[in-house]
């Protein structure tokens, strides 16, 4: 039996899906003290526990299996036509995640369906990624499952990132990205990605992961875990977001960054992005009730022209010029961007205007290590 | 008092001054030394409502992000020469809270006073104006002419010529650029 890292109350798996390849998978993986329900209709499951005390994490301990009943493929949520966008399509093959950063944008996003959904129809999105690669003969895309959930949270007990590396290999226009905060990279190994599979993973500072990213793997972990799916041959790639302006975070970072590069070699990394901690009031105020002893939450932020909290400008582009500044130094022209940051933003901390969305996410996709978003 | 009594007090308070709820729960959840020095100061200063829910976010947020109390919070320095200081009961309320905010957010203060400082040594003719982002939550300086006549016009215009500079350090800082000496300021 495969180990799961994180606890579960309850399996709900609702009508049809019982003798899903899925659904058998986690079954034999779960421990036996773990109850399975079976249920005509999981979506009163996913509710919140209002009787819980903290509904949000109750619902990440119940897990459901059921089919998606829209597809699977969307444009990233966070893209806006305010911000410089870096092209990045959602696979969305399941929702929320065992771990629990006090920041996470999906505490509100997913407040009225917490439970961790995972689709037993998760092959259909293969027609999905075939028809779209059809719509488009010669673009490329980059196709990433980590942003209503951690890509390789789960994948111990679901294996569904075989299945993914597998597809994504044998089509030359598509690169899937799976995006993750933990070193689960059991399933990848021994595969061949053929240069067409992305792992990335959130870096933060020490203090950030100790304050504020809740059952996650140690920021030393997950570097470690990238040089071994490098040397696994997967391409690689960093996420500093949310970055977080406490007090000695520029000296925090800049280490992390070292420590990075001591690890996995500048030219190896495909990309990096960047973002601040950004809050929507709702986010802010539930965050807070969550996690009422993280002072990460209490940062010098602002009410921004977006209606987001964010560190006040000048702090936080400060910080993002320190760190795009230590990865020049590093000699290597890495790909750069910014989430959810305006093109004049950008401007400022690359030097340059923004390719089009559409431009950086074929620029990310590409396999070569000439790619440059900049 | 004892803290019963404290407690007391501070609920009576809350409903003279219609505070909410949640709020009364945030103060009466503090420690009991917090609860009493928050309750004695409010007094003192004779704050209002909105005061009071202002005075208790910026405080427990102080408390968390430094790891200290409530109580230490209002026994600094600051504070005290604050709430110390003469004047009216409403000013003095009104410069308790901006102390508050000063405290809360250092960083920020400090560059809008480095930022007003570059903008008033600009000696700029006072119908130009160059205004800050609110909270500095933008990268947009904002600069407006007032003028009656094409003369006055050119006059401003040379004045902001000749300010070029000046203006540049000030929309470089904005943008997260040092202002020279400070080049080496850790974030």
């Amino acid at each position: 039996m495969l180990k799961m890292k994180f606890d579960l109350d309850a399996v709900f798996i609702e009508r049809g899906c019982a003798d899903s390849a899925l659904a058998a998978r986690i079954i034999r993986s779960i421990p036996a003290s773990v109850p399975v329900h079976h249920v005509a209709d999981a979506r009163e499951a996913a509710k919140p526990a209002h009787d819980a005390r903290d509904p949000f994490g109750a619902g990440k301990r119940r897990m459901i299996i059921a089919r998606r009943k829209t597809p699977f493929l969307m444009a990233c949520p966070a893209g806006s036509s305010k911000f410089a966008c870096c092209g990045y399509l959602v696979l969305t093959l399941a929702s929320n995640c065992p771990m629990d950063c006090s920041y996470c944008f999906l505490q509100e996003y997913l407040a009225d369906n917490p439970a961790f959904q995972l689709y037993a129809n998760f092959a259909d999105s293969f027609e999905e990624l075939d028809r779209l690669i059809q719509s488009a003969p010669g673009r490329s895309f980059r196709v990433g499952t980590g942003e209503l959930a951690d890509s390789l949270a789960f994948d111990s007990i679901t294996g569904i990132s075989r299945e993914l590396v597998e597809f994504f290999a044998a089509r030359e226009n598509l690169t899937l990205e799976l995006k993750t905060k933990t070193d689960e990279i059991g399933n990848l190994i021994g595969l061949d990605p053929r240069g067409r599979v992305l792992v990335s993973w959130t870096l933060s500072s020490d203090a950030v992961y100790r304050s504020s990213e809740n059952r996650t793997a140690s920021p030393a972990a997950r570097i470690a875990a990238a040089r071994a799916v490098l040397e696994a041959g997967y391409r690689v790639a960093f996420h500093f977001d949310p970055l977080i302006a406490y007090p000695g975070a520029e000296r925090d970072y800049v280490r992390l960054i070292d420590e990075l590069l001591d690890n996995v070699p500048a030219k190896k990394i495909s990309f990096i992005s960047m973002g601040g901690l950004r809050m929507t009031p709702g986010l802010r105020s539930i965050a807070r009730r969550r996690f009422s002893a993280d002072p990460m939450l209490c940062g010098e932020d602002v009410l921004a022209s977006d209606g987001r909290f964010r560190t006040f400008t000048p702090l936080r582009l400060k910080l993002y010029r320190t760190l795009a500044e230590r990865f020049r130094k590093a000699g290597a022209e890495i790909p750069a961007y910014l989430c959810m940051e305006p093109a004049s933003i950008h401007e400022r901390v690359f030097g340059e205007t923004p390719p089009r969305p559409a431009r950086i996410g074929e620029r990310l996709a590409s396999t070569g290590n000439q790619a440059s978003s900049r | 008092m004892n803290a019963d009594e404290i407690d007391a007090e501070i609920r009576i308070m809350a409903g003279q001054r219609r505070l909410p709820p949640a709020h009364l729960e945030r103060w009466l959840a503090l420690d009991e030394a917090s609860r009493g020095a928050l309750l004695a100061l409010a007094r003192k200063l004779g704050l209002r409502t909105g005061q009071l829910v202002s005075a208790l976010e910026l405080l427990e947020e102080i408390a968390l992000r430094e790891r200290i109390t409530v109580a230490e919070v209002l026994g600094r320095d600051e504070i005290r020469a604050v709430a110390d200081a003469p004047g009216s009961g409403p000013a003095r309320a009104s410069a308790f809270i901006e102390a508050l905010r000063q405290i809360r957010l250092p960083r920020l203060k400090k560059m809008q006073e480095r930022l007003r400082a570059e903008i008033a040594a600009l000696k700029l003719p006072n119908r130009i104006s160059v205004v800050l982002p609110k909270a500095l939550c933008s990268d947009e300086l904002r600069i407006s002419l007032q003028v009656r006549s094409r003369d006055e016009l050119g006059k401003l215009v040379a004045a902001l010529n000749r300010s070029s500079a000046g203006l540049t350090r000030i929309i470089e800082m904005l943008g997260g650029g040092s202002p020279g000496d400070d080049a080496k300021d850790e974030i």
